[in-house]
């Protein structure tokens, strides 16, 4: 059982872990952050999606003794400062049905805003190809994302 | 899923001390970086370590540049890393497209190329772009270091030819001194995240001479010298590209298994051989080559 | 046309905010504290064979293990429309994955070992791994005990046989009818199984409390038939239906995949072996494609007369339904089927035979088209050959069968008013049917496939819905059903039926999945039933509740109820445009009286609706005298695809659906379910497939090798029309569209394959390697 300390949602948080406890656990079972979703436990569908040092990965394929002094972004934390443009523009369309691959796939968006603020639709496509969904068919996803990127 | 296997985890500053670590754990010890391979197999139970060495706080490894005219890829280049380098896009064209294919952009952002080879599983895709730049390993352990050719790196399926005491430290590509361009083809079920079912490399030079690989066709990924003789002898045309298809049947051994029939393998492979010839041809003539 | 204020209007979902903004928990989601004990399952490792012994004794040793329990805990049988199912193996196992024994632990780690310490002697049998097989002469049974299970009056199982059900229809003289025909095209077609492929997992947690009190948080379209089938399966141990209570949290995907019951019941009877603990069972991946429900796999053979017009005198259709190793479910989907197969068309004379078979393999059961996409793939290719034989358009042949308003379906009953013709004018007319594409890419060829579509709800003839309606202080209200809102929009949906009625804003219904103790009785959120059956129940509460406070205000106003009316919050009089009263001056403490008294009280209304013309007494071999199904929902598809040559791969371009929504309650609601129905329709037609070994193992659980589309593999353009012909008893004209969109995308994807380069295919998936392998093999006989 090791220390760990890392930006959690812009909060300093320290807990105690394992090595072989994976990040998406010990966000969701210890620390209670619920947003990242297990959908299929081997990075195919991209539930699990977090961000950590600005960059999105697969929380169920990293061990959570390796964020140990990293800074991880969850829909949480993006969220307590109210929707975002993305999420209101996701939510005033109706874009998603189940919801469960939510929380992975505005983070994918938000990584691909980052980077490019203004994307094609290729862009898009190719940023959120990682967060499988059931629901959609994906065209509302990718419209509200043309949507917000652009405006401004 | 909870991992119900135990195992140790550390986290060295330095290469001296990870290969000290390496040198004392041997094969009981595996090597961090991205983990996307990693620790899905240890979550299935496959080769579950004593101990972890994550080298992800070694900064030398974190290195692409090029040296004395070698291009130098290190182990925590991750495929990320690679799309977004300008030395990449203007050295190894083929290598950032292949970069391109792998998985989806939450995977690229962990997955290193390194490890990617040191999985060596069959259907990877960095193993063509390495095999036709003529790339070379790099590792290091307690013994010093030692450098493997590529094409005498892969030995089986996920079988490579590190040394219990070793890690691979980078991967170093001669930049030609003559024009090139590269292109890959990869075959996947569908245009999202897929596993190859059959790969193609070719590097064409300037002064005619050209590499092919194929991957996911046989245990190991491999490079046709058979092919490029005839491609060097005859010279590159519609013709000797033809010519060159049909000799596929003779060069790669592809199996039927859950993903694809070896029939529409072999029949992919010389369909993706002839569009990466033409791509290849198409970019050469580039003034500056253009990847998309 | 009546002027709606909330009807008909695209609405944001009730629950969007708290999908967006991560809020929203799944079961998994929830929290149960210290003393949650966690299940892990044994599986079987074969497709058939006898359990010859359970040994846990070393199971049992593992330090923080609680309890190991096996099929001989449980000696229950369970079903929703036939009892062949157990919670553990008992005797036998009969797929490849079937669960054996749990292991409860502490931790999930424990359990996880603990459960491969768990061992299991077998003796194997024969196994059969095809319907085709398991109805031979002197296939091994698979269900021995077949005769002595309990099931609904109108499955009729064949003992001593593999057929667990068979399904007929007899309708005119077939004999006659393909004797008048100028033409008659006979073919197999063959349809694989398919995974729903939810997101989420399913996932229970069952707490049976020191007082007897068992309480299921699950994953579930179907909390109050888990309550009832819970309650029925536990009734020897003394549970009534009253100690059972099945609260069900926002689900992450359903599909058909969390109808009835499943591995749910695995939770509440451990958790009935460790009273006091919640207990977790948590499905994966693997297990959520080889140990849930799969969509059944057909052959079907199918035979059509036509006259040179085009008109069918004719047509026979047996399907043979691999339905895997329990039917309790999956039977239905044969029966439903069995009495649809004619399609959207005016089938005179018909004969159907639908067979229910056990095999080795997964259980089959409900999965979005319950049954209809199967055998559409079949009859719409039929069509479209059979139009290219006549030299008729694809669409004119269809215009010309499509069945109308009063016509009578393959069992005897009147069509239901549609837009059948409506919707395939449109659809010909935004994709430019007429028009012929070329290809200018010599290595591209373009095609086009058209299809229709068809399916009725498939319900018990009394399947009910039920609703109440409770206003708070200041007039918001509490909107209680027991539909599931799987995504679709469904409580959304309940909350505008509510709103128009009694003119609150949605802003102000509050509507939740449901708590079976505090929500009234609902069938199951499955058969694209629950916006027409709940939405009438929620109607008449709503209804119920107006009428409560008219009365009152006749009672306190003295003014004439049927000049009342609501409008924003208010209740307001046509014939005195200066009175008005708000909602939230008299809708829990009353109204004042000049003596100081006040009438009234809280109003709650209440709605319950069940369909009291549906009846399922007929005559079983003709299917001839009932009226199963309450009305079928109809429509039309057309795509037009890119085909590579050499490689087989397929871009789609465009893709055009219209479906008769009898009223789009909340249009952008309708288009997300065409949107998305079309592409999970796309994806099984063109890249998934469910692929078995010899032993029945599956060989791709998994999304590496089970391919759903991603983000860059949409059509590039999907175009949802609604069309608008009002179901007379549906809430404000509305019907059904949950499952229909994907329905078509098979058979006009085959279409328009045949379209582009000649060649026909009969089995799903449509892949690229097939498509490719077909052209090489014609290459290959041109040569010769």
């Amino acid at each position: 059982m090791g220390k760990i300390t890392f930006k959690l949602n812009g909060e300093t948080r320290s807990i105690l872990v394992e090595p072989n406890e994976v990040l998406l656990e010990v966000l969701r079972d210890k620390i209670g952050v619920k947003s990242p979703k297990c959908g299929c436990d081997s990075g195919d569908c991209g539930a699990c999606t977090v961000i950590i040092n600005g960059k999105t990965v697969r929380s169920c394929l990293i061990l959570a003794i390796e964020v140990n002094g990293q800074d991880i972004l969850t829909l949480e934390g993006i969220s307590k400062h109210g929707l975002s443009p993305l999420q209101k523009a996701l939510h005033e369309r109706n874009v998603f049905q189940c919801g469960y691959c939510a929380p992975g796939m505005i983070l994918s968006a938000t990584e691909l805003m980052l980077n490019i603020p203004h994307p094609t639709e290729h862009d898009i496509k190719e940023a959120i190809a990682g967060n499988l969904c059931r629901c959609t068919g994906y065209t509302p996803v990718i419209e509200a994302i043309i949507e917000v990127t652009k405006k401004v | 899923m909870a991992i119900p296997y135990e195992f140790g985890y550390v986290k060295p500053t330095s290469l001296q001390e990870a290969i000290e670590l390496k040198g004392k754990f041997q094969k009981e010890a595996r090597v961090l970086a991205g983990g996307t391979d990693l620790v899905n197999e240890i979550k299935k139970g496959f080769r579950v370590p004593e101990m972890i060495i994550d080298v992800k706080g070694i900064s030398e490894l974190s290195k692409i540049e090029i040296v004395n005219g070698q291009l130098l890829i290190g182990a925590l280049v991750t495929f990320s890393d690679i799309r977004k380098s300008q030395v990449i896009i203007d050295n190894m064209n083929i290598l950032f497209e292949a970069a391109g294919m792998v998985a989806s952009n939450g995977v690229r952002n962990r997955a290193t190329m390194i490890g990617n080879i040191c999985s060596a599983v069959a259907c990877m895709d960095s193993a063509a772009p390495l095999l036709v730049h003529e790339a070379t390993v790099h590792t290091a352990s307690m013994d010093g270091k030692r450098e493997v050719k590529i094409q005498n790196w892969f030995v089986d399926n996920r079988k490579t030819a590190i040394l219990d005491n070793e890690l691979v430290t980078h991967v170093s590509i001669p930049i030609p001194t003559v024009k090139y361009a590269g292109a890959y083809q990869k075959m996947m079920r569908y245009s999202g995240e897929d596993l190859s079912q059959a790969n193609v490399g070719v590097l064409l030079f300037a002064n005619g001479d050209c590499h092919v690989a194929f991957g996911s066709v046989g245990p190991t990924p491999k490079r046709s010298l058979k092919i490029e003789n005839l491609l060097k002898s005859k010279g590159i045309s519609v013709a000797t590209i033809e010519e060159a298809k049909e000799m596929i049947e003779t060069v790669i051994a592809p199996i039927t298994d859950v993903r694809a029939t070896k029939e529409y393998r072999m029949h992919m492979t010389k369909v993706m051989f002839e569009r990466a010839m033409q791509t290849a041809m198409e970019r050469i003539k580039m003034p500056k080559i253009i990847t998309k | 046309m009546e002027e709606y204020k909330y009807i008909g209007k695209s609405v944001v979902k009730v629950d969007g905010k708290e999908k967006v903004s991560g809020a929203a928990l799944y079961t998994d989601d929830l929290e149960f504290g210290p003393n949650m004990l966690y299940a892990e399952i044994v599986e079987g490792p074969h497709a058939h064979a006898m359990i010859l012994s359970i040994d846990t004794s070393e199971a049992e040793q593992v330090p923080d293990v609680i309890a190991v329990v096996t099929g001989k805990d449980f000696p229950y049988n369970f079903g929703l429309y036939m009892q062949d199912r157990y919670i553990f193996a008992q005797d036998r196992v009969r797929f490849f994955g079937e669960q054996i024994a749990a292991v409860v632990a502490r931790t999930p780690q424990a359990a996880m070992k603990a459960a491969k310490l768990v061992k299991v002697k077998y003796s194997t049998l024969p196994k059969v791994l095809s319907p085709l097989d398991a109805i031979k002469e002197g296939a091994d049974l698979i269900h021995p005990n077949l005769k002595n299970y309990q099931h609904v009056p109108w499955f009729f199982p064949k003992p001593d046989t593999n057929v667990a059900h068979h399904r007929k229809i007899r309708k005119g003289d077939v004999d006659k009818g393909f004797a008048d025909a100028d033409y008659i095209l006979e073919d197999t077609y063959e349809v694989p199984r398919f995974s729903h492929c939810a997101i989420e997992f399913h996932a229970a947690v069952a707490k049976y409390d020191l007082s007897g009190r068992l309480t299921v948080w699950a994953s579930s379209q179907s909390p109050h038939t888990q309550r009832n089938l819970f309650a029925a399966a536990f009734a020897p141990l003394g549970i009534k239906h009253n100690d059972v209570r099945v609260i069900a949290p926002h689900v992450g995907g359903g599909f058909g995949s969390k109808a009835g019951v499943t591995m749910e019941i695995i939770a509440a009877a451990i958790a009935i072996k460790v009273p006091g603990h919640p207990v977790k069972v948590l499905w994966n991946r693997e297990r959520e494609f080889y140990n849930t429900y799969q969509r059944l796999g057909v052959v079907t053979k199918l035979k059509i007369g036509v006259k040179n017009d085009g008109r069918i005198t004719a047509l026979k259709h047996d399907l043979y339904w691999d339905a895997g190793a329990y039917v309790e479910y999956g039977a239905n989907v044969v029966n439903a089927v069995g009495l649809s197969a004619i399609g959207p068309y005016r089938v005179e004379n018909a004969s159907i035979d639908s067979f229910c078979i056990y095999t080795n393999l997964p259980p089959g059961g409900p999965y979005r088209g319950f049954g209809y996409s199967e055998f559409l793939f079949g009859l719409e290719s039929h069509m479209t050959r059979i139009a290219k034989h006549l030299g008729i358009d694809d669409v004119e042949i269809r215009r010309r069968n499509a069945i109308k308003e009063g016509e009578l379906t393959a069992y005897g009953a009147h069509m239901n008013p549609n837009g059948l013709l409506q919707a395939i004018d449109a659809v010909a007319k935004e994709i430019k049917w007429n028009e012929k594409l070329k290809s200018n890419d010599p290595n591209i060829a373009i095609g086009k496939g058209f299809s229709l579509f068809w399916k009725a709800p498939a319900m018990p003839p009394n399947a009910s819905s039920s609703c109440f309606l409770k206003f708070n202080e200041d007039a918001s209200i509490n909107l209680l059903v027991s539909g599931m809102d799987l995504g679709q929009g469904f409580l959304t949906v309940m909350a505008q039926i509510a709103a128009e009625v009694l003119q609150v804003p949605t802003s102000k219904i509050r509507t939740e999945n449901p708590d079976t103790d505090r929500n009234p009785y609902e069938w199951q959120t499955v058969a694209s039933h629950i916006t027409w059956g709940c939405g009438n129940a929620v109607r008449k509460a709503a209804i119920d509740a107006r009428d409560q406070i008219f009365d009152l205000i006749v009672r306190t106003k003295y003014l004439p109820k049927d000049m009342l009316y609501m409008d924003d919050e208010k209740v307001k009089c046509k014939t005195d445009p200066k009175f008005e009263i708000k909602l939230k001056d008299f809708i829990i403490n009353g109204i004042q009286m000049e003596d100081g008294t006040f009438k009234g009280g809280p109003i709650i209304g209440r709605g319950v609706f069940m369909p009291e013309f549906t009846s399922t007494n007929a005559n079983p071999e003709t299917s001839q005298g009932g009226h199963p199904n309450v009305h079928y929902t109809v429509g039309a598809a057309a795509v037009i695809i890119e085909v590579d040559k050499q490689t087989g791969k397929i871009k789609v371009k465009r893709i055009v659906e219209a479906i008769d929504a009898g009223k789009a309650l909340n249009p952008s609601l309708v288009k997300g379910q065409i949107i998305g129905g079309v592409l999970q329709g796309l994806s099984t037609a063109i890249y998934e497939e469910m692929k078995f070994d010899h032993r029945g193992k599956m060989l791709n659980p998994n999304f590496t090798d089970y391919k759903i589309p991603t983000a860059l593999d949409v059509p590039d353009e999907i175009v949802p029309i609604i069309i608008e012909v009002p179901q007379p008893d549906g809430p404000f004209g509305a019907r059904g569209v949950g499952e229909h969109p994907m329905i078509p995308v098979a058979p006009m994807i085959a279409n328009a394959i045949d379209d582009a380069l000649g060649i026909r295919l009969n089995s799903m998936p449509l892949t690229a390697e097939k498509i490719c392998l077909t052209m090489l093999e014609r290459a290959k006989k041109e040569k010769k």
